[in-house]
């Protein structure tokens, strides 16, 4: 534990950079800057189920409702500041932006932020300005999985291979291993100056990483190129997906927790200075107004919408970008009030139809 | 650099409208004069700001002109949601509207040469394919046949009323009108314009076809042009989603994988046949 203080000290002394991580406050873990060791969720451990989160006692903190997504492509963006004749135009002043490190994200959330690099890189200004400022990525990996995780389904853990500078796994409450990603990750932990790890504990680590592999690859009943054949085979089976989405509520919380769901409103308003503002808000395809135009609907019935989640996650993102949509944190699972299993879902379409619903 | 990349990617340039036409019930044509160039395509679309109230996408409806310094475009606006009621309400001669594009891909005009070209257009549908025709008429050596095939509900709801006449003088052009509804002195056909497509006269191998209009027209217009020998990729379709950006950043126009906006709104039907058929895909 010593030595991930010693990780944090080095980052903000001497790399002055600020730290934006998974925050442990007040007896619940949400997103926010890391100033010291005490900020990080080291004591708790998350009990996952279909439709369930607690926090308890533990040392091996999995995930929380957010990701992060909350920080590089915030809830509510401000884009611009235009006057009535477009004469001033004002673009929100992020001059202050500092230098960031991510620490302690998860291989899933790294792969969730290849995800949006690739389907938005630098087309959204905030995203764009954010996601400049990250100077480090310091990476946890899980030794053991909760409930809802598939990572070792999709590809995107429990290891992470690359895309990292140092990435760290807790052995136990004590003992943390270390590996650096790139060459600043290797100036720093020369500066940590760790104990080598001995073969016992190479070994430890090998063994967990692989269990936790095993774990979280079991999600899917088919290999994933099946899977995806068959989502869009089934697009157009009706009663297959109304089935499938039944107990949906259409309430968005899948959206808002998915790590790369990043779908936006635009909103429109005036501000006190008389300029015209373009803002935007997050928006999620199981939401009414997904696809509703002036004039119509493109998606009015619910299993359209929930049906665009499963197959954009799988099926169109990879034609969009090349890589699955999905990074199987399961917290579309963990915060869907009805317990909507997304990858029961997504068996029950790859199988045709056989046990559908969840 | 950080600062202007909002001001690049989502900035809305000043345009004066010049010239207001009552089209149809609720739907106006805007001439726009902008300052500089603005290198809009036809099929291609801007997104219309009214300031503070929001933004629609809306098609181009005529080449654009230069004149002096300034770029002349036009949009045709139907009143159907807050942003196009308040276009359509507010703005007159003099008035300030933000545009912001040109987004999207138009309809391949230069990939076209020495074929036929049968233009079916439903109602507001015909607004994208106007500067099209106009194209036509104004290089009309480059293609060979032309049809136009346009229908409304109501010949009341037709737009660009004052010069569809016109179109029928443009050499080997032929025009073929429909009304939904049989009208009192409408000596055209009376049905769906869709029906229309049997009565074209073209080899379809030599022949695309560029359609707009809502989606279940465009639907039957594809199976008519396939009965007549229409090849996938020679039929072209304008499509509509919810547009917010232009520019494939908020999501919210995916059609399948495609993001209308930027992959589109103009696709060729063998690139959406997987899609079209299925509800709300």
């Amino acid at each position: 534990m010593y030595d991930l203080d010693r990780l944090i000290r080095i980052l903000r002394e001497n790399l002055n950079l600020q730290l934006q991580g998974y925050r442990y406050h007040a007896g619940r873990v949400s997103w926010g800057e890391i100033n010291g060791i005490a900020d990080l969720p080291l004591s708790v451990e998350d009990y996952v189920e279909p439709g369930l989160y607690r926090l308890k006692e533990g040392y091996r903190f999995r995930h929380s409702s957010v990701s992060p997504k909350v920080f590089l492509l915030p809830s509510e963006q401000v884009f611009l500041y235009e006057s009535e004749d477009y004469a001033r135009v004002k673009a929100p002043d992020t001059s202050e932006m500092r230098q960031t490190a991510l620490f302690g994200i998860k291989p899933c959330d790294r792969r969730a932020i290849e995800v949006l690099d690739n389907i938005i890189g630098s087309k959204n200004p905030v995203y764009a300005s954010r996601r400049k400022s990250i100077a480090a990525i310091i990476v946890e990996e899980c030794l053991e999985p909760n409930n809802n995780c598939f990572c070792g389904a999709v590809g995107s853990g429990p290891s992470i291979e690359g895309g990292f500078d140092v990435a760290y796994a807790r052995l136990d409450e004590k003992r943390v291993f270390f590996k650096y990603g790139s060459e600043l990750g290797r100036d720093i932990l020369v500066k940590l100056d760790l104990k080598p790890a001995g073969e016992r504990e190479v070994n430890e680590y090998r063994e967990k990483i692989e269990s936790t592999r095993e774990l979280t690859s079991r999600a899917f009943s088919r290999v994933m190129r099946e899977v995806q054949e068959n989502l869009l085979s089934k697009a157009r089976d009706k009663d297959l997906w109304l089935k499938v989405s039944e107990d949906c509520v259409g309430c968005g919380n899948c959206n808002f927790v998915c790590p790369t769901c990043f779908c936006l409103e635009f909103e429109y308003s005036i501000n006190e200075q008389n300029m015209g503002v373009k803002t935007a808000q997050w928006t999620g395809c199981l939401l009414y107004t997904y696809g509703q135009v002036a004039g119509g609907h493109f998606r009015p019935e619910l299993y359209t919408r929930y049906r665009h989640f499963v197959l954009h996650k799988f099926v169109f993102y990879p034609k969009q970008i090349g890589l699955i949509g999905c990074v199987g944190c399961g917290r579309c699972i963990t915060w869907c009030p009805m317990g909507i299993d997304l990858r029961g879902s997504v068996n029950s379409v790859a199988q045709g139809g056989v046990n559908a619903g969840k | 650099m950080q600062v202007s990349d909002s001001l690049r990617i989502l900035r809305s340039r000043k345009a004066i409208v010049v010239r207001v036409v009552d089209e149809a019930p609720a739907v106006k044509t805007f001439t726009l004069r902008i300052e500089g160039e603005h290198d809009i395509k036809p099929g291609q679309f801007n997104m219309i700001y009214y300031w503070g109230i929001g933004e629609a996408p809306i098609s181009l409806a005529n080449l654009p002109v230069r004149s002096g310094g300034s770029t002349i475009i036009e949009h045709t606006v139907r009143s159907t949601g807050i942003v196009t009621n308040t276009i359509i309400e507010k703005a007159r001669t003099g008035s300030i509207l933000g545009v912001r594009g040109p987004y999207g891909k138009g309809w391949p005009l230069d990939k076209h040469e020495n074929m036929n070209i049968v233009i079916v257009a439903g109602g507001i549908g015909l607004a994208p394919l106007r500067p099209v025709i106009k194209y036509i008429e104004k290089n009309r050596g480059k293609y060979r046949d032309i049809y136009i095939l346009y229908g409304a509900r109501t010949p009341t709801d037709m737009l660009y009323k004052y010069e569809l006449d016109n179109y029928f003088k443009i050499p080997g052009v032929k025009v073929m009108l429909s009304s939904d509804v049989r009208v009192e002195g409408w000596s055209h056909y009376v049905g769906f314009v869709t029906d229309l497509v049997k009565n074209i006269e073209v080899k379809p191998e030599e022949t695309v076809s560029y359609v707009c209009g809502p989606e279940v027209m465009m639907r039957v217009a594809v199976r008519r042009l396939l009965e007549k020998g229409f090849r996938k990729e020679n039929i072209y379709l304008s499509l509509e989603r919810r547009m917010r950006c232009g520019i494939g950043l908020c999501g919210t126009c995916q059609f399948g994988h495609y993001f209308v906006c930027k992959d589109g709104p103009v696709f060729p039907y063998s690139e959406v046949e997987d899609y079209l058929w299925i509800e709300g895909v």
